[in-house]
């Protein structure tokens, strides 16, 4: 079920983000929306605030903008925004936390302790303070968002590879003359890969939950471009009359963040049978 | 080892992880920031405010000497003032932030109530239909935007039923109570005024109701495993084969020793729900630490944002140490030196 959630959503947003870079490189931007039922950008004032129709599936924003096509529309941001996020985190936790497991000592101290620092933060209010310092723009709120998740990568590698230390073949690598590096980058990444892959997927929902509300508080990206987070906000004036307009977006987030829960949990029972 | 070591140990490593979060931000707002007097002087400052801000708040010292002020600044809890409201951001906080508290206080504890017996009736039914139900059910709680929650709360239950209001503290008609210790319940308790401990009552059920439902999805699921890993454990079998009925070796056994694990997911849940206060509070116009963080980020308030964070940041790590002492004493494995 999850997965049939993640590949739409992911699928989607990669062929709608396609779209859209090739438009803007091409000077063509109808090429953004010519796969969506109407022109997201659209503006007609005497179709402000429609409810949800066959015409308009989720209803009309106070623009007269077709609500649902700015959905598809703003997906491939929040997919974009998740993957760079998780990438991120994902990179420079493994770059602390792997040594930190490995080479014990020092090194984890160090990792370990500036992770609890990083950690002792709520994730949402490290990365309003970062953005406020830096810049009020969806590029801020990627980089806030690395710096809050990298911790939990990190102890997650170092604990990953605590657990694969021990065993059998790592000191047969260890015999075979390679070097800490060599051995880091060769057997325990791989082993280490499968818990991993199940967090990872988890926390692309969560990542997507976290910038909604950032872009909810009017961190993410300005106006006129829709994304779903500032979608609700804008809605707020008009609740409850034209509920679909602040509601719907919060339910697609929703749902897009369950499939990826649902695919994590999945993953991670596989994982465990395999083990 | 004993506890008091462990206690020492651990509270003296807090105090280090306060002072190094401040340094943290310190590093952020004036070293990170592209022009830290103007930020922090607020958008519509004059040149000559932006100045006094400057020698104010030694801008054009070296770094090691603004560290020194900032870092004692924020340990006396003195913050600077805040250029939209023309107060010190310690008097803003010391008002808003025992609201939230309320707010965290209440959630936090049904939040545990609800995890702990969803938890154990997950365990209790694995894998079958209650299990899965039990696991939409926080899923739902877990992945949904709190302001969808407080939303949808807020349509069913305000604006269609009438049940609740849908905004502020309590019937603005009400004069608030005599100012003694910031908690609006307290307050409104110790001065005998029933209305409005009633109203103010009401007006919190809503987010609290929302903000339960957003966390106690991460108890649900360490009560559940940790009940499974106990009803695997001999002394459940001994109290099965004594006689002991099957039901009541569940749920008596498995759960008192199932709650140590819940202990040290008591404090993520406190960090959680602060960062979850802030959304549900605005959707709510509660007016609580939440919505003077987000007054603060709309007005490009500085001063009153980082103060926000550092005071959260402190009690995040205090009830971590409180969590920390709190599993010693329940599990005597981590204080004889595990």
């Amino acid at each position: 079920m999850g997965l049939i959630i993640v590949v739409a959503f992911y699928g989607w947003s990669l062929l709608e983000g396609v779209l859209q870079f090739a438009g803007m490189v091409l000077h063509m931007s109808s090429l953004g929306w010519v796969l969506l039922p109407s022109d997201p950008f659209k503006i007609s004032l005497n179709q402000a605030l429609l409810g949800p129709s066959p015409a308009h599936l989720m209803g009309t924003d106070d623009l007269g903008r077709d609500i649902w096509s700015r959905i598809l529309y703003a997906a491939p941001v929040d997919a974009g925004v998740s993957v760079l996020v998780i990438g991120g985190g994902l990179l420079v936790g493994s770059l602390v936390g792997l040594p930190a497991g490995y080479f014990g000592g020092l090194t984890e101290e160090v990792s370990m302790r500036s992770t609890d620092l990083f950690l002792a933060f709520p994730a949402l209010i490290l990365a309003l303070v970062i953005e406020s310092t830096l810049g009020r723009e969806a590029v801020y709120a990627v980089l806030a968002l690395v710096v809050v998740w990298w911790p939990s990568y990190a102890r997650l590698f170092r604990g990953e590879t605590l657990r694969v230390k021990s065993m059998k073949f790592i000191d047969a690598a260890r015999l075979s003359d390679l070097s800490g590096l060599e051995i880091i980058r060769r057997h325990i990444v791989r082993s280490t890969f499968n818990t991993i892959v199940s967090y990872a997927t988890i926390d692309l929902g969560s990542s997507i939950l976290v910038y909604s509300v950032l872009s909810f508080l009017g961190l993410g990206i300005p106006p006129p471009a829709p994304e779903w987070g500032s979608m609700v906000s804008f809605g707020l004036e008009y609740f409850p009359q034209s509920w679909w307009y602040s509601l719907l977006p919060g339910i697609v987030i929703t749902i897009v963040v369950i499939g990826t829960a649902l695919l994590g949990d999945g993953l991670r029972d596989v994982i465990a049978g395999e083990q | 080892m004993g506890l008091v070591g462990y206690i020492i140990r651990r509270a003296l490593y807090s105090i280090l992880l306060v002072i190094l979060s401040v340094l943290l931000v310190f590093f952020l707002t004036h070293f990170l920031a592209p022009d830290p007097a103007a930020v922090w002087a607020g958008p519509h400052a004059a040149k000559s405010v932006v100045q006094a801000i400057v020698s104010e708040y030694h801008f054009n010292d070296p770094l090691y000497v603004q560290a020194y002020y900032f870092v004692t600044g924020a340990l006396t809890f003195n913050f600077g003032i805040s250029p939209y409201f023309k107060q010190p951001v310690s008097s803003l906080i010391a008002t808003y932030f025992p609201r939230t508290l309320e707010l965290t206080f209440f959630a936090m504890v049904i939040s545990v109530l609800v995890g702990v017996f969803t938890g154990a009736f997950a365990a209790a039914h694995r894998n079958k239909k209650g299990d899965y139900s039990v696991r939409l059910f926080y899923l739902i709680g877990w992945c949904a935007p709190p302001f969808l929650i407080s939303l949808i709360l807020q349509l069913v239950f305000s604006y269609k039923l009438n049940y609740f209001p849908t905004s502020l503290l309590a019937d603005p008609a009400l004069a608030t109570p005599r100012f003694v210790t910031g908690f609006p319940l307290i307050d409104g308790l110790l001065a005998g005024d029933f209305p409005y401990v009633e109203s103010h009552l009401i007006h919190m059920a809503l987010p609290v109701i929302a903000l339960t439902f957003i966390s106690f999805g991460l108890i649900t699921r360490i009560m559940r495993s940790s009940m499974l890993e106990s009803l695997k454990a001999d002394y459940v079998r001994t109290a099965v084969m004594k006689g002991v009925g099957t039901r009541r070796a569940v749920y008596l056994h498995a759960l008192k020793n199932s709650l140590i694990p819940v202990i040290t997911v008591i404090a993520l849940t406190f960090a959680y729900l602060i960062a979850g206060a802030v959304v549900v509070e605005f959707v709510f116009g509660y007016e609580g630490m939440g919505y003077l963080i987000t007054t603060a980020l709309y007005n490009y308030d500085y001063p009153t944002l980082v103060g926000c964070t550092m005071v959260i940041t402190i009690s995040v790590v205090s009830i971590n140490l409180v969590a920390d002492v709190m599993y010693a004493l329940v599990d005597p494995r981590v204080r004889l030196g595990g």
